[in-house]
C-alpha cells in the first residue's frame, strides 16, 4: 500500500515538471547508449586480441639448402628456451600439403615445391614472442628468416584503445551529467512542493514517508533512460550493425562481444544506480526533514 | 439537497490514549496534564515578541478556548504544541514529554497524536478531499481496508459526503476547513488543537462542527481551540484562556469571550 502511494506521488510530480524530467531522462539515455557501445566494443576488442594472441607464432624459415644438422641445432636451441610452449617442425612437404588444402588452385601449376622447412613456435604468452625472436638473433646458419606478427596486433590494439578511451570518457562525463540532472529534477520538484512537504510533515509523515516518492522519482528517471538506451542499442545491433560490418568479420569464429543480455543488464543496473545517487544527493542536501 | 452534518455517535472513536497521554512510569491516580506551558516566550526574528512568559496547564480531557485579538499569539501558541516552532525560552510539555528534549525521530509520532485543524487549512493541493483525509491515516500505516471505511465516515460527519473526490481548489473556504477538521479527527488523536475551525462557516455549519468537537471531547479527547467566535464561547461556558499581545491575561474555568466587567 505504501509502495502504491509512493508510485502515485512520484508520477504526480514527474508529470508536474515534465521538461526537467525529459532533460534528465534524455541525458541518461545518451550516457547509457555510449556506455553500451563502450562495453560492446571493449569486450569485442578484448575477445579479438585474446584470439590473436592465441594464434601468435614465431616462425623460423630455413634456406632451401639447409642441412639436417643445422635444423637440429636450431631445434635444440629452441627446446632450451623456457618461453617456448610448443615447437612444431613443418617440413616443406607438410607445408605444401597444408597449402594444397587451403588454396588448391595455387598449388595446381607448381613444378617444384617452393616452400621451405620451418619451425612454428607458440609462446607461453604474447609478450614472449619477442624474447623468442631475440634468442634467434643473429639468425643462426641455415636460417633464412624469423617472422613474428608483432606490428599488426599492436596497431589494432592502439587504435582500439584510443576509440575505447573516447567512448569511456564520453560515457563517464554523460553519466555524471545525468546524475546531476536527476538531482536537479528532484530539487526542482522538492522546491515546487515544499509547502506540500511541510503539510505532510505536520500531519505526522516520517522522513522516509516524505522522501520515498522523491527517491522513486530518481529511480524512474534512471530506469526510463536506461530502457530507451537498451531499445536503441538493440535496434542498432539488429539493423545498423550488419550494414556497417561485413558478415565475414561480424560472424567471425571465436571473436565476440559480451552477450546483449549482459550489456542490457549492466545498463539497467547503472541507470538505477544513477537515479538513486541523484536522488540521494538532493535529498541529503535539500530535504533535511 | 445539501449535506447535513451527521450526528451519529458510532463513527467517532475514543482516542488511543496509549499515545501521547500516557508517559511511562506514571503513578496511578494522578493524571498527567495534557499540555503544560511553563514561562514560554517566542520571539520571531528579529524582534517580534509573539508570546511572552505564557504559563498554563490543560488537563487531559479538558475542553479549552484560546481567545484574543488578531495578532495576539494564538496560532504561535498552537504551533509550539506541534513542535512546528521552538520556543525562544521556557518549556512546552505535551502528554508528559518535554518537546525541547523530544528526539527528532519522534516528532512524526507526536504529530500523529495531536490532530490539528490549521487556520489556513493546509490541505494537499494535488489530492482530493478523500485523499487528504486518508493521508493522515496512511502516514501511520493504517491498513487500506480500514482507511476505505473510516474516511467516508468522517467526511460525512463534517457534511462532505458528496465532495469526497473534489480537489481543494474546487471547494469553498468553509468546505476546505471541514476537510481539515475531518483530517484532524480521523485517527482519534488524544489531543485536538483547532485554529479557528469555524472561522469560515455559516452559523448552522459552525454549530455542527462545534457539536462534533464537543462529542469528540466527551469521548476523552482533550480539545484546545483558538477562536474569535464570541457567541460560541459565551454559550459553551468552558475554560477560556485569553491572550493579549502575547501574554496570558485571563484564565477562567467557566469563562466567556470577554471578562465579566465589574
Ligand atoms: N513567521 C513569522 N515571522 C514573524 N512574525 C510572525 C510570524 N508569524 C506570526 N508573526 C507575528 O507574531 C504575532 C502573533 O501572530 P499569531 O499568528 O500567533 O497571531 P494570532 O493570534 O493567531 O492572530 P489571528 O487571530 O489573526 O490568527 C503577530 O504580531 C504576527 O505578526
Ligand atoms: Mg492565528
Amino acid at each position: 500500500m505504501r509502495t502504491k502511494l509512493f508510485f502515485s506521488e512520484a508520477f504526480r510530480s514527474l508529470s508536474g515538471n515534465i521538461s526537467t524530467t525529459v532533460a534528465a531522462t534524455l541525458t541518461v539515455l545518451i550516457g547509457m547508449f555510449l556506455l553500451g557501445m563502450f562495453i560492446a566494443l571493449g569486450s569485442w576488442v578484448l575477445s579479438w586480441s585474446d584470439q590473436v594472441e592465441g594464434q601468435l607464432e614465431v616462425r623460423v624459415f630455413f634456406e632451401q639448402d639447409a642441412t639436417p644438422n643445422q635444423i637440429n641445432r636450431v631445434g635444440d636451441q629452441l627446446v632450451a628456451l623456457p618461453q617456448a610452449e610448443s615447437i612444431a617442425f613443418v617440413s616443406s612437404a607438410d607445408a605444401l600439403d597444408r597449402m594444397e588444402q587451403e588454396f588448391p588452385e595455387l598449388v595446381a601449376n607448381l613444378s617444384s615445391n617452393p616452400l621451405p622447412d620451418a619451425f612454428e613456435i607458440k609462446p607461453g604468452s604474447a609478450s614472449d614472442v619477442e624474447v623468442i625472436a631475440a634468442a634467434l638473433e643473429p639468425v643462426p646458419p641455415g636460417v633464412e628468416s624469423v617472422t613474428f606478427p608483432r606490428e599488426v596486433t599492436e596497431r589494432v590494439r592502439e587504435v582500439a584503445s584510443v576509440i575505447e578511451f573516447v567512448f569511456l570518457a564520453a560515457a563517464v562525463i554523460l553519466l555524471i551529467a545525468s546524475t546531476i540532472l536527476i538531482a536537479n529534477t528532484i530539487r526542482l520538484s522538492i522546491f515546487a512542493r515544499r509547502r506540500e512537504i511541510e503539510v505532510m510533515k505536520l500531519v505526522g509523515a516520517s522522513n522516509w514517508f516524505v522522501r520515498g516518492p522523491f527517491m522513486l522519482e530518481g529511480l524512474i528517471c534512471g530506469l526510463l533512460g536506461s530502457i530507451s538506451a537498451i531499445v536503441l542499442l538493440f535496434l542498432g545491433r539488429e539493423f545498423a550493425l550488419p550494414k556497417l560490418i561485413p558478415p565475414a568479420i561480424g560472424g567471425d569464429s571465436g571473436v565476440s562481444a559480451w552477450s546483449f543480455e549482459l550489456v542490457a543488464l549492466i545498463i539497467l543496473g547503472v541507470g538505477l544506480l544513477l537515479g538513486a545517487a541523484g536522488a540521494g544527493i538532493t535529498l541529503r542536501r535539500f530535504l533535511r526533514v | 439537497m445539501q449535506d447535513s452534518i451527521e450526528t451519529s455517535q458510532a463513527v467517532l472513536r475514543p482516542p488511543d490514549q496509549a499515545g501521547v497521554a500516557e508517559p511511562p512510569g506514571e503513578s496511578p491516580g494522578s493524571q498527567t496534564p495534557m499540555i503544560v506551558f511553563d514561562d514560554v516566550t517566542k520571539v520571531y526574528e528579529p524582534s517580534v515578541v509573539a508570546l511572552e512568559g505564557a504559563s498554563f496547564t490543560i488537563e487531559t480531557g479538558e475542553f479549552a478556548f484560546l481567545v484574543g485579538a488578531s495578532g495576539s499569539g494564538k496560532s504561535t501558541l498552537l504551533r509550539l504544541i506541534l513542535k512546528e516552532l521552538e520556543p525562544t525560552s521556557g518549556r512546552v510539555i505535551v502528554g508528559g514529554r518535554e518537546l525541547g528534549r523530544l528526539k527528532k525521530k519522534l516528532i512524526p509520532k507526536l504529530r500523529r497524536n495531536v490532530g490539528c485543524v490549521f487556520q489556513d487549512y493546509k490541505l494537499l493541493p494535488r489530492h482530493t478531499a478523500y485523499e487528504n483525509v486518508a493521508y493522515a491515516l496512511k502516514v501511520q500505516g493504517i491498513p487500506r481496508r480500514e482507511i476505505r471505511q473510516r474516511v467516508p465516515e468522517v467526511l460525512s460527519m463534517v457534511g462532505l459526503a458528496k465532495k469526497m473526490s473534489s480537489f481543494p481548489t474546487e471547494l469553498s473556504g468553509g468546505e476546505q476547513q471541514r476537510v481539515s477538521v475531518a483530517r484532524a479527527v480521523v485517527n482519534g488523536p488524544p489531543l485536538l488543537i483547532c485554529d479557528e475551525p469555524t472561522g469560515n462557516l455559516d452559523p448552522d455549519t459552525s454549530v455542527g462542527i462545534m457539536q462534533l468537537l464537543y462529542r469528540i471531547n466527551m469521548l476523552g479527547t482533550t480539545v484546545l481551540m483558538a477562536t474569535h467566535d464570541r457567541e460560541m464561547v459565551d454559550k459553551m461556558r468552558r475554560r477560556v484562556i485569553a491572550l493579549e499581545r502575547g501574554q496570558v491575561v485571563r484564565d477562567e474555568r467557566r469563562g466567556g469571550y470577554r471578562a465579566i466587567e465589574e
